[in-house]
């Protein structure tokens, strides 16, 4: 039940890594809790591929919104927010099973590592054009504007 | 229209947000909105992971070009907002040429984050992945103190100027020994949960993530050279683990007990 909190704070020290300030680490790490609970909580569709793929969308949607209301490109919230899904781990045993010899094993994760970066890239793209249709590329305007 | 100005100050504006860690085909429209905002004609740039190249004709005629190579990737989210603000409001005319050329000179020095900072980050963020992928209380604090440290040994490797391989090849032999380490003496039972929740702070899923983002956007070239980027520190970071488990499995005899 926790576990989305533990994504959130992984993802805000990893924001702050990537230079990002405490509001937009806190905005990014809801999305990222957000991604996370999806996932856990969708039912897995016969695939890995498919939770992820929703996690992704609802990421990169909170993302589409986070940046239209802080005015900032999106891509930064979605960096951010993507951060416990992406397939670090999968990349890391893919290689080792490689240098383990372990041929077998090696294609297995890593066909399976490239299908969850796929899938969160689909989803992020998903977002990309929901977000275009909905605000058109253009920021939330500043108050002090007529 | 100074035409020199605007073409190497649109290749910069695009080479900082390639190095910051912006899509591809945002630095493209970056540097072409700024010349078709300032008068350019026929802008066209190409970019890839490791350098780009832009062109552009001017109102007497001439074809101007410029090549930039990116060297160094360093991700920072804080400059790709920036300069997108900065060429936003170029394009919008509510800031001239010569402000647009002082706000990126001042993005380009934006100060990284201090070495306290990354060591603290690095350390929660390794005890949180370590807690994501289950870890009990006491793995979580190992990480916590091993994420330190090897955030610390990145930090010293990057300011001796190191590449990247060797970074994660030291990082991940570290994390692998470390823990197994711990393992011997008895803090841990298991050592899986605790190195992979350390080797988050390495591996290159972003990367990965990114190089299938720029493919799908069409940027097939950037897309392959920001996969291999990924596929290499992957190979670094699981050399480094396999390495101090070989290690360690020479070392066991001389400890005792097995663990």
């Amino acid at each position: 039940m926790l576990a989305p909190l533990y994504a959130a704070i992984a993802t805000s020290a990893f924001s702050i890594l990537f230079g990002l300030g405490w509001i937009d680490a806190s905005v990014a790490s809801c999305g990222a809790a957000l991604g996370w609970a999806v996932y856990e909580w969708f039912p897995a569709l016969h695939a890995e591929a498919f939770s992820v793929f929703f996690a992704a969308l609802a990421a990169g949607l909170f993302s589409e919104i986070a940046s239209y209301f802080r005015r900032k490109p999106a891509t930064v919230y979605m960096i951010a927010s993507i951060i416990p899904l992406v397939p670090g781990g999968g990349m890391y045993y893919t290689m080792l099973s490689t240098l383990e010899g372990n041929t077998a094993k090696s294609v297995d994760t890593g066909i399976a590592t490239l299908m969850t970066a796929f899938s969160i890239a689909i989803g992020l793209a998903v977002a990309n054009v929901i977000g275009r249709i909905a605000f058109g590329n253009r920021y939330r305007p500043l108050r002090s504007q007529k | 229209m100074h035409t020199e100005e605007l073409l190497l100050f649109a290749a910069d504006t695009a080479r900082l947000m390639l190095e910051s860690g912006g899509e591809t085909y945002r630095a493209e429209e970056c540097a072409i909105s700024i010349i078709t905002s300032q008068g350019g004609a026929e802008a066209e740039c190409f970019a890839t992971a490791t350098g780009l190249m832009l062109s552009f004709v001017s109102d007497d005629g001439k074809t101007h070009t410029v090549v930039r190579r990116i060297k160094k990737r360093i991700m920072n989210l804080e400059k790709v907002s920036r300069i997108d603000r900065m060429v936003r409001d170029l394009k919008t005319d509510q800031i001239g040429f010569e402000e647009a050329e002082s706000e990126l000179d001042r993005i380009e020095r934006l100060p990284e984050r201090s070495g306290k900072t990354r060591i603290a980050a690095g350390a929660f963020g390794a005890a949180f992945f370590a807690l994501l992928f289950r870890a009990d209380v006491r793995e979580a604090f190992a990480a916590f103190f091993i994420g330190a440290f090897v955030a610390l040994v990145v930090r010293l490797s990057a300011r001796l100027r190191m590449p990247d391989f060797i970074a994660n090849l030291a990082g991940g032999a570290l994390a692998a020994f470390c823990t197994l380490l711990l393992v011997q003496v008895g803090l841990l039972y298991r050592a899986d949960v605790t190195i992979i929740g350390v080797i988050m702070l390495l591996v290159p899923g972003v990367a990965i993530t990114n190089a299938i983002r720029d493919t799908i956007a069409g940027d097939f070239v950037a897309g392959l050279a920001r996969g291999a980027e990924a596929f290499l520190a992957a190979a670094a970071i699981s050399a480094g683990t396999g390495g101090a488990f070989a290690l360690w499995q020479i070392l066991q005899p001389f400890f005792g007990k097995g663990a």
